[in-house]
């Protein structure tokens, strides 16, 4: 393995351990998640969801759970000076970027096993969307893994920190949201799972996973030098 | 869409024009605040500038000189050179 | 370090003057809509902004790619001024677009114009562009941060606008037309010296800008140079050019 990937493992690894033993992130992100479900519940003055309204509350609802964890990603790289660790490190410096993407994309990926279906049993009739519905949210979170590693790594060097990420980051993710939402939407149509241009909005999302990804991989580099 | 009649249409037509006017003028004014501000400095840079000049003058080879490079160079009885 | 003051005035005058033909193209030449009849007028403003702004944006997005290349402050200053000035551009957007909405339909706002939508969105996400830089304390991190920024919003912009457009079902057609359709060559020579006069205006507005940062830079190296006691209000945002 060439060091490059070995700080990949590594970093991939630790974090991901981390995150297993002391669970700082995942069940407050979960938690927030289930009772802003509850909220919407009575907000909307709803106790069933379908087509572009539930669309829109599981893909909001994720989103801001998702920037929670998302404030965090750089925390301890900051305060135990592993960006200093990194720098000086004879390596590739996107291995610190891929590994804390993989990392975001596998917290968003526990918190959706956690939630989708708490979503499903508090406002759908039936599971048979969840199949497609969990490979639009798979496209969906590669995009926010891209983004949200790329803005939390700025936001962590900064003075607002907290505020940094959803303020950048929401605007960054409206393509996304209309892609995500756009392909949900029919998914969970009252008569059974439609897939009324499914194909065309897993088109826009891959387009946007891609582009993020690739400047990402090409900025990084950049904001590591000091 | 149908077609407002020039008396009503007129109005919006003029209002986007003079928010566009509006909007260039207040650039103007912020632009003329910077410059009188620079002025402003240059002035009293300026200011600082000559009254140095004359002070310089006034007592030349005295305090003109950085008081740094005569800290270094000078020999001074327990420090340079020695250990 | 390179000089922002020469030009300056041929460009203004430049500029005045095509915003002057522009004017007149506008209401004594360009023939009346067959649709929207007088409300159409705005469009020669409205649009050419909106054209401008972006290609503004994308800019700023260069000067950022140029400046991590380099590590120029100057490309940072291009940058910022690009995005800056761009933003100013946005709002005139909003506003003459909401105008126009309100004349063609009634409401200051209107959902299913795509291009007006994402343009709000793009505004939006470069409005963040300000509390951003100023939320980073150190001065070439806060360059560097600033440039990437700039490369990420700017690969967002495309991307917005096919998003948002996928998303309408009916676009509305936004026709530069007379009764028999199509575009007429008077209403597009108007459009084209609108546009051009605006890219002028943008031109003329960035120069200024960096004519009076880098004025302010040269100031600061004087007063270094002077040994003069340091004012205090210098900003916090915004590279300074020297």
């Amino acid at each position: 393995m060439t060091p490059s990937r070995l700080a990949f493992a590594a970093i991939l690894g630790k974090d991901l351990r981390t995150e297993l033993r002391t669970l700082q992130s995942l069940p407050a992100m979960a938690l927030f998640a289930v009772t802003t479900f509850v909220i919407f519940r009575f907000g909307l003055d709803r106790t069933s969801l379908s087509g572009s309204l539930g669309a829109g509350v599981l893909w909001a609802t994720l989103l801001f759970a998702a920037i929670l964890g998302i404030n965090r990603l750089f925390v301890a790289e900051r305060a135990d000076g592993g960006f200093d660790a990194i720098r000086l490190a004879p390596i590739d410096r996107t291995a610190l970027f891929a590994a804390k993407a993989v990392a975001l994309l596998a917290y968003l990926l526990a918190l959706e096993l956690v939630v989708v279906p708490v979503f499903a049993i508090f406002f759908l009739d039936s599971a048979a969307a969840l199949p497609p519905l969990a490979a639009v949210l798979l496209l969906a979170d590669l995009g926010l893994a891209a983004t949200g590693t790329l803005i939390s790594s700025m936001a962590v060097n900064s003075r607002a920190r907290d505020l940094l990420v959803p303020l950048v980051l929401l605007p960054l993710a409206v393509p996304l949201s209309i892609a995500a939402t756009g392909a949900l939407e029919p998914l969970l149509a009252v008569g059974g799972p439609g897939y009324h241009r499914f194909g065309t909005w897993l088109a826009v999302l891959g387009l946007y996973d891609l582009v993020f990804l690739l400047v990402g991989y090409a900025v990084f580099d950049f904001l590591l030098e000091d | 869409m149908p077609a407002l009649p020039l008396d009503e249409a007129g109005k919006y037509v003029a209002g986007a024009y003079v928010v566009f006017l509006v909007l260039i003028v207040v650039y103007v004014a912020i632009m003329a605040a910077k410059v009188q501000r620079i002025e402003r400095e240059l002035r009293e840079l300026a200011a600082f500038a000559e009254a140095r000049a004359v002070s310089d003058q006034a007592a030349p080879g005295r305090e003109s000189e950085e008081p740094s490079i005569s800290d270094s160079l000078a020999p001074h009885g327990s420090r340079g050179g020695g250990v | 370090m390179t000089s922002f003051g020469p030009g300056l005035r041929a460009l203004s005058i430049a500029t005045v003057a095509a915003l002057a033909v522009s004017l007149s193209l506008v209401f004594f030449y360009a023939p009346l809509d067959a649709d929207q009849g007088f409300i159409q007028k705005i469009f020669y403003l409205h649009v050419p902004l909106s054209i401008v702004a972006l290609v503004g944006f994308v800019l700023g997005g260069v000067f950022a790619v140029l400046h991590l290349r380099s590590d120029e402050a100057r490309w940072d200053a291009h940058s910022y001024v690009s995005i800056h000035i761009s933003v100013i551009f946005g709002v005139a957007v909003l506003i003459t677009g909401s105008i126009w909405a309100k004349a063609s339909w009634g409401h200051w706002w209107v959902w299913d114009e795509p291009t007006l939508v994402s343009f709000l969105i793009v505004f939006l996400m470069y409005a963040t562009y300000y509390p951003f830089r100023y939320a980073i304390e150190d001065r070439t991190r806060q360059a560097r941060y600033a440039s990437v920024f700039a490369i990420v919003a700017g690969a967002f912009v495309p991307l917005n606008f096919l998003a948002v457009r996928m998303a309408q079902t009916l676009v509305h057609p936004r026709v530069f037309a007379t009764a028999d359709g199509g575009l007429p060559g008077s209403m597009m020579l108007t459009f084209l010296v609108s546009l051009l006069a605006v890219g002028l205006l943008w031109v003329t507005l960035v120069r200024f800008e960096l004519t009076a940062k880098s004025a302010s830079g040269q100031l600061k190296r004087l007063r270094r140079a002077l040994d003069a006691p340091a004012r205090g209000d210098a900003p916090r945002i915004a590279p300074e050019v020297s």
